[in-house]
């Protein structure tokens, strides 16, 4: 048979909307949408399915990588018009959408904490912010908490402190629990040598 | 005084959150039980790290794996004295660890003090007073360094007025 590696005709894998293989599921907003479409990234696709490149892996392709920084770059814009219109919570549920948790890349983890800080900060009143934010976004919200704590920043960790105590009475021990324990799903780079990044971090800072 | 409270409900509820500990024994060597966050072996054990800062100058690192939960405090130095009595009263306690069973000799590099807690202390003490003692222990710190530095620099006032009498 054919090598998918020898593939010089990449064939469409994903399911087109409207055919067999589609199911009629939307995707939840909080999950990252698949790239565009280009000949590159279908190959990657054939690969990933031959099982000749890991999901971890295809998710750090340059493709992938550079789709999801010019996403957080357009999350960007939309952020910064919604806070000119008063709408910190509109602000802050665009920026925890489509997150890159499952990537390794550090520049768009930073991408994105960077455009969260940004909503975050923004927030003045944090029990009107809870009664209009969805339960769905409270678990992704623990784990950039965690992420503005660990800055250092006196600013950040005031406001991420205040929002830490109304989620934990909101959400419960469990949400904690749920960003502490997942390490698939993540909001830092983490490996082995988390703690010496996180210590360097805070060097940096200080 | 409000972001204090702030800063020891985060730490309250993420020990509270944390501290689900059970008995492991090690995998790499038979009829050895082992702390897995001081190994630090098998990542599939290890839960994510947490520091949490108030500001700049104190944080508090808690790293938890599935058998043992590791606490890390950095206290407030304002000076080059506080320094001094907080590395002097901290190395002092941290000798007397044994009397504190949840005590860590060795402090973790880059903090001033190390907190062990493992499964057999959540068997032999109730967990709700573990956090109370770890929380309780912050609120305490700050208030026996402030203490020692105005106990030094009275006795300090003390004997120079008492030095510089004979000159007069």
């Amino acid at each position: 048979g054919k090598s998918l590696t020898a593939c010089s005709e990449p064939s469409s894998l994903a399911p087109q909307p409207g055919s067999v293989g589609d199911r009629g599921r939307r995707p939840s907003p909080l999950c990252e949408p698949p790239p565009r479409s280009n000949q590159k990234t279908q190959h990657c696709l054939a690969l990933l399915v031959a099982g000749e490149m890991s999901s971890a892996a295809y998710l750090d392709t340059d493709e992938n990588l550079e789709a999801l920084i010019s996403r957080i770059e357009q999350k960007s814009r939309k952020i910064e018009t919604l806070l000119k219109q008063s709408k910190p919570v509109e602000a802050l549920k665009t920026a925890l959408e489509g997150s890159p948790l499952k990537t390794r890349d550090e520049r768009c983890k930073s991408a994105n904490w960077i455009v969260v800080h940004r909503a975050m900060m923004a927030i003045r009143d944090i029990d009107g912010m809870f009664n209009s934010l969805d339960t769905e976004y409270y678990d992704i919200l623990m784990k950039y908490l965690y992420r503005g704590l660990s800055t250092g920043d006196r600013p950040t960790c005031d406001q991420c402190l205040k929002i830490h105590e109304k989620l934990t009475e909101r959400a419960g021990l469990g949400c904690i629990l749920r960003s502490l324990a997942d390490t698939v799903n993540t909001v830092f780079v983490v490996d082995k040598s988390i703690v010496a990044y996180l210590q360097l971090v805070w060097l940096v800072a200080s | 005084a409000n972001t204090l409270r702030l800063y020891l409900t985060c730490i309250r509820n993420t020990l509270e959150a944390a501290m689900c500990l059970q008995n492991f024994p090690c995998q790499e060597v038979e009829r050895h039980n082992k702390p897995e966050v001081e190994l630090k072996t098998s990542s599939e054990l290890l839960l994510n790290p947490v520091l949490i800062c108030r500001n700049e100058a104190e944080k508090c690192l808690v790293e938890t794996s599935i058998n043992s939960i590791r606490i890390s405090l950095k206290v407030k130095q304002a000076d080059e004295l506080e320094n001094i009595l907080a590395k002097k009263f901290l190395r002092f306690l941290s000798m007397r660890a044994e009397a504190f069973q949840v005590l860590r000799r060795k402090p973790v590099q880059g903090y001033d003090i190390s907190f062990l807690i493992t499964n057999y202390h959540c068997e032999d003490m109730h967990k709700h007073k573990l956090i109370d003692f770890i929380v309780q222990f912050m609120e305490d710190i700050d208030k026996e360094i402030s203490e020692l530095k105005l106990s030094v620099n009275t006795r300090g006032r003390l004997v120079a007025t008492e030095f510089l009498k004979q000159f007069i």
